[in-house]
């Protein structure tokens, strides 16, 4: 295996010195199939190292942006546009003061469109002191989208749905909520800043596959790219987007991912190798390879409390 | 009227990106929101702040949520927002936007838009500064076009290569500012990056500073270098120029001359706060 990874690699810097320089950051237009793809662009844009590095790494750190306050009230948020709540801000605070202590620093962040990650993510880098780095918004990192359900009682959907149907539309991997009408105040058309999305792009309502989907054209088009630039990376989004990344990143199942919590406002730090493969941390907790900041009891009890709101 | 019409602006933007536009509808005009920085802590402190990195002090996040207000009832909302790399600016644009609602919009944060840099000032407390090198010296270095204080050099931490935000430029080895070379590095940036954006219908907003602002408003306002060093823009007021297809200022009735942008809120007490400053510098 390693001698074919030699050969592969002497191949493709032989190849990377005969052809002309790469441009400064790779931007490929479509999403690269093949390990060998990526190796050989990886080679050409680092061409002047004899070899690749196995030690090279990269850290990705993701954020879960704080309660918001229709978290509070118990109500299906989706993309509708709510604020923190006083709790939500609190934990933002603390998770920028984790990553201050442990002394990270970013290049550049990601968010969505929705404003309890950008404040979440807005806390964070004032805490760090670093409120000078560019940060870019995108859809895709948005929260999964609840279709019709948006804006309903979580309480008031299982009394008039059924207990049953509305597990499967929560936790059900693929099985959507019902689809919201075009005249619903919750339709993204409607909204200003998703005018440059392509109609067919916006959703009516989304699964946890539909919310993967729409989010890996990112990672591979936009985030991987920077990450392999050097660039390091803080992404502070939401519950199932960043299920959508661990499930990709530490190879977790279908079945598996539908229970995984991700507590909020919690940094959850990944180190990846020269492949964007997770180096296992000593303080994972299974089955994701990341490890989470700050007092591991609490980290623990945290992911079990928002276990237990889900019965 | 001018309320209104920014709203329906706004309001048949919300429809016009996926629908045919009747060409009496947009009017082609181009909305430029300026807004100073609000107080920080330095400015409590009486300290030559420059590029020092410091926060709004408690009043400043006031005066900047007001700000924020203000556009807010003015029907205006912005498209994308201009800043600097100073927490103070920053954090202005930030609290604008929320009060906006505008909170997902692209920010594009650029050192050329950064308040003047004081050189070897940087730090020092005002008063004690009159005493060491004597009120007119000082009075130069502030009020003078094209004077820049003493530079720093390498070994300083107010040096721009020494902090890692600035990496990506190549500062010279000496290094300070006056109002002339500051003007230098905001009006091509404004040139290059925020007309284009104009141009293309976006609604800008540009938070920043005393002295970046200045040498905005005098390249839009063809303002000579005697008056520019007189004016002053009050702090956490949205200043707002509208601007026609060719990009030049459609002026506002309403403007305090020299300038043709409408500053919004109560024009009274905007007008005393500028004469304020003004005996201030007496």
């Amino acid at each position: 295996m390693f001698l074919l990874k030699y050969l592969l690699t002497s191949f493709a810097v032989a190849n990377a010195f005969m052809s002309t320089p790469s441009q400064k950051t790779l931007t490929p237009s479509r999403t690269f199939g093949s390990q060998i793809e990526q190796r050989i662009s990886q080679v050409r844009k680092h061409a002047t190292r004899a070899s690749t590095s196995l030690a090279m790494k990269y850290t990705l750190v993701l954020v879960r942006h704080g309660e918001s306050t229709w978290n509070k009230a118990n109500l299906f948020t989706g993309w509708a546009d709510v604020p923190l709540s006083e709790k939500g801000v609190e934990e933002a605070t603390a998770g920028g003061k984790l990553l201050a202590e442990e002394g990270f620093t970013f290049d550049v962040a990601y968010t969505s469109t929705l404003k309890r990650a950008i404040k979440t993510l807005w806390i964070i880098l004032e805490e760090m002191d670093l409120m000078y780095i560019p940060i870019v918004n995108t859809w895709r990192l948005n929260e999964r989208h609840y279709g019709a359900l948006q804006g309903l009682n979580k309480q008031e959907t299982v009394d008039k749905y059924g207990k049953e149907q509305v597990l499967i539309w929560r936790r059900s991997y693929d099985i959507p909520p019902p689809e919201l009408e075009k005249d619903n105040e919750h339709y993204p058309g409607k909204d200003p800043r998703y005018a440059d999305v392509a109609e067919e792009d916006l959703p009516l309502a989304e699964s946890l596959k539909l919310t993967e989907d729409r989010f890996m054209v990112d990672w591979e088009k936009t985030l991987v790219p920077e990450i392999k630039s050097g660039k390091k990376i803080l992404i502070a989004a939401h519950g199932n987007t960043l299920r959508a990344l661990v499930k990709h990143l530490d190879g977790i199942s279908e079945d598996d991912i539908t229970g995984l919590n991700i507590p909020t406002g919690i940094p959850l730090v990944y180190e990846l190798d020269e492949d964007l493969q997770p180096i296992p941390h000593s303080d994972a907790i299974a089955p994701l390879s990341g490890r989470y900041l700050g007092n591991q009891e609490e980290v623990k009890a945290r992911i079990g409390a928002v276990v237990a709101q889900t019965k | 009227m001018f309320a209104t019409r920014s709203a329906l602006l706004s309001s048949s933007r919300l429809l016009s990106k996926k629908t045919v536009i009747p060409a009496f509808q947009i009017a082609n005009k181009h909305t430029l929101v300026l807004v100073r920085h609000g107080e920080s802590t330095w400015n409590l402190e009486n300290k030559f702040t420059g590029w020092y990195d410091c926060p709004l002090s408690p009043k400043g996040i006031e005066e900047v949520t007001e700000a924020g207000k203000l556009v807010k009832a003015a029907g205006i909302a912005p498209d994308v927002a201009f800043t600097s790399l100073l927490k103070r600016a920053i954090r202005t644009c930030f609290e604008v936007l929320d009060q906006c609602g505008r909170v997902w919009i692209p920010v594009t944060k650029a050192w050329e838009l950064n308040e003047r840099h004081y050189g070897n000032l940087q730090g020092l407390d005002k008063q004690e500064t009159v005493d060491k090198y004597g009120k007119d010296q000082v009075l130069i270095w502030r009020r003078s076009y094209d004077i820049p204080p003493p530079a720093v050099d390498k070994t300083s931490e107010h040096h721009p290569s020494n902090d890692p935000r600035y990496a990506g430029h190549d500062f010279p080895e000496e290094f300070t500012e006056s109002l002339a070379t500051t003007l230098d590095r905001v009006v091509p940036y404004f040139e290059e990056n925020i007309v284009p954006e104009l141009k293309k219908d976006q609604t800008v907003m540009v938070a920043a500073h005393g002295n970046s602002l200045r040498a905005l408003v005098k390249h839009l306002d063809n303002i000579d270098e005697a008056t520019i060093l007189e004016l002053n823009i009050p702090t956490g007021v949205p200043l707002v120029y509208e601007l026609d297809e060719n990009m030049k200022i459609i002026p506002n009735p309403k403007g305090m001359a020299p300038l043709r942008g409408e500053y919004l809120g109560d024009q009274d007490a905007i007008r005393a706060r500028i004469e304020g400053v003004k005996n201030q510098t007496k």
